[in-house]
């Protein structure tokens, strides 16, 4: 039996600039979603220094962090985490509400939204009338719908087959092509890998390799 | 407002969840308002049947007087003082003179008080004018539980044995001259009315009395000697005791089913907290800080009483108005009571009781929702955001 502690992130040292596409990749348990969760200030680091957006995560208060996630920081998670009780215009609705936007505002940016994940048809379902695949596409939306600074995606394609993996991945490219939005993955699919332009490999918590693809 | 707009939201998407609990709670509300106002209609018929037929506007009792010791009553009369016999004489005062006697309808003995009154007497609703003598016989009048246990019908004549003031046996044979119907059984279960003045005679105690009941509130009266005045509120609050002793059943069931609207609720909160995990981790990522999340989950719970307000009032509002117009139906007899109740009875529902239990109902919820909730503020939300367990 061990002291209880373990060290899920070891002397990491990574810059990640505006409109990146990148991908942290790695076996389970090598910290990945640890080091996703820092940068969204879900978690902070026990030692070192995490700076998001110009604030150190470590000395944000909780109040500090959630007012940063709610208006810069957009989450993509691998069980997508809609509400179910709501509708899709209310799920990606969910975000500008806590941003106080105002009704008619708030109502085109739904719209506008939605249009860039192709689902506009399905305004008024609820989420266990979608499909895996669209289901994250309304993720997405609701990530992307307040204009974050980051989208944070914790293995986004982990339960869709290869089609919808595609097609939700170049939705994400399309709107960090067309909206400068940086993403950042957590996965070890093969897929994510493939459409991402920079690649930083974990394993047992320390960066392996970090590789920056040029694409075209 | 931003809460109460997602908690009503998340109310109102759970579905059939959110309304049997909200339809459970309905039922307590409308329930506990109910059996408040049957209580508070009870008590307010039983004080007015007893100001009405016993009570007046407070009573003069001789010093000796004991209506709870039947012994006392030999000793327990005196002359009418002299500062009342003006408003005696006009009938704003009306003695009483009790003594105990033996009746003997139908071969049986029955131990019964005898109360003579003054048959002009307009303070009490007894019948009294049926109490003026005819010439040759004792009129008396008895209630209609007393008549039907004695089986004596209007008419009939029944031998009465009573002792006089010297300690003597002496008997006579009554007429009934009415039979009155009351809620009150202190009037009517082994009562026997008779003229004040015949009671005089039979008793050998001119112009004396037991009790004088008055038409006006006497509190503020001259002391007098050897009589205690007693005013309304004072003879009323054995009633008030009987109903609050009677009042605690009520309690008791208003306890049952507050707190079973509570688990409802309580045992929502809790299932939400476990099953909504990935839920509470999800707002958090989207912005909200945990105590956030705290008030939205108890908004969340105390909107249930909020909504069970609502639909206990569409079918409570009707439902109990149309009893407080047309009364309840009360099976036992007011004698198996032992305190004045109606055939009838006209539950009173006031602005303060409704209020009140929305109120407390309002309250309560709101600490059985805030309760689990509490927990929420130590979840971990990246635990929280894989659904797992804390």
């Amino acid at each position: 039996m061990g002291s209880g502690k373990f060290t899920a992130l070891n002397g990491i040292d990574l810059l990640f600039g505006e409109g990146e596409f990148a991908g942290i990749i790695g076996p389970s348990g090598s910290g990945k979603t640890t080091l996703l969760n820092i940068i969204g200030t879900l978690d902070s680091p026990s030692e070192g220094k995490a700076v998001i957006l110009g604030q150190s995560v470590g000395n944000l208060s909780p109040g500090a962090s959630a007012a940063l996630r709610k208006s810069q920081l957009g989450f993509i998670f691998q069980t997508y985490n809609l509400f179910q009780v709501y509708s899709v215009f209310e799920n990606v609705e969910f975000p500008l509400l806590l941003q106080g936007i105002e009704t008619s505002k708030r109502r085109k940016m739904v719209l506008d939204a939605l249009e860039w994940v192709g689902l506009t048809e399905k305004i008024g379902s609820r989420p266990a009338q979608l499909s895996g695949g669209e289901s994250q596409r309304v993720a997405i939306a609701r990530a992307m719908v307040k204009r974050p600074a980051i989208v944070l995606a914790d293995e986004p394609t982990a339960n869709l087959d290869a089609a919808n993996s595609h097609h939700i991945l170049q939705t994400m490219e399309k709107l960090n092509r067309e909206l400068h939005t940086t993403f950042l993955f957590a996965t070890h699919d093969e897929k994510v890998i493939g459409y991402v332009r920079r690649k930083v490999f974990l394993l047992d918590g320390k960066v392996a390799k970090d590789e920056i693809i040029e694409k075209n | 407002m931003l809460a109460f707009k997602l908690a009503l939201r998340n109310l109102l998407g759970a579905g059939l969840r959110t309304w049997l609990n909200v339809i459970v709670l309905s039922f307590s509300f409308v329930v506990i308002i109910w059996t408040k106002g049957i209580l508070e209609g009870w008590d307010r018929q039983a004080r007015a049947d007893m100001v009405k037929w016993e009570i007046a506007a407070g009573h003069y009792w001789h010093q000796d007087y004991d209506p709870y010791d039947p012994l006392t009553l030999t000793d327990s009369h005196g002359p009418v003082p002299d500062d009342l016999i003006t408003n005696i004489n006009s009938y704003s005062i009306v003695p009483v003179l009790i003594t105990q006697g033996t009746l003997y309808p139908m071969g049986r003995m029955l131990p019964v008080i005898i109360r003579g009154i003054e048959p002009r007497q307009k303070l009490l609703a007894l019948p009294t004018m049926k109490l003026k003598e005819s010439e040759g016989d004792v009129p008396a009048i008895i209630g209609s539980a007393m008549a039907e246990n004695t089986k004596l019908r209007e008419g009939d004549y029944v031998t009465l044995r009573w002792r006089d003031k010297n300690g003597t046996f002496d008997a006579t044979e009554i007429r009934i001259a009415g039979i009155f119907e009351t809620n009150v059984p202190t009037v009517d279960v082994g009562q026997i009315w008779l003229p004040i003045e015949k009671l005089r005679e039979m008793m050998l105690l001119p112009e004396e009395a037991t009790i004088l009941i008055t038409g006006t509130d006497f509190s503020n009266a001259p002391v007098l000697d050897h009589w205690i005045y007693k005013n309304q509120n004072s003879l009323l609050s054995d009633i008030e005791k009987i109903i609050k002793s009677k009042g605690a059943v009520g309690i008791i069931m208003w306890g049952i089913l507050l707190m079973m609207a509570m688990l409802a609720v309580f045992d929502t909160q809790v299932l939400s907290i476990f099953r909504r995990q990935k839920e509470i981790g999800t707002y958090v990522a989207l912005g909200m800080t945990r105590g956030q999340v705290v008030i939205l989950f108890t908004i969340e719970g105390a909107m249930h009483s909020v909504l069970a307000a609502i639909v206990g009032a569409v079918y409570g509002i009707p439902l109990l108005t149309m009893q407080a117009i047309k009364g309840i139906s009360i099976p036992l007899s007011s004698s198996d009571f032992g305190i004045a109740m109606a055939e009838k009875l006209y539950p009173v529902y006031s602005l303060g009781l409704i209020t009140g239990t929305v109120l407390i109902v309002l309250m309560v919820t709101t600490i059985v929702s805030y309760w689990p909730s509490r927990k929420i503020a130590k979840l971990n939300p990246t635990e929280a955001l894989r659904g797992r367990i804390q």
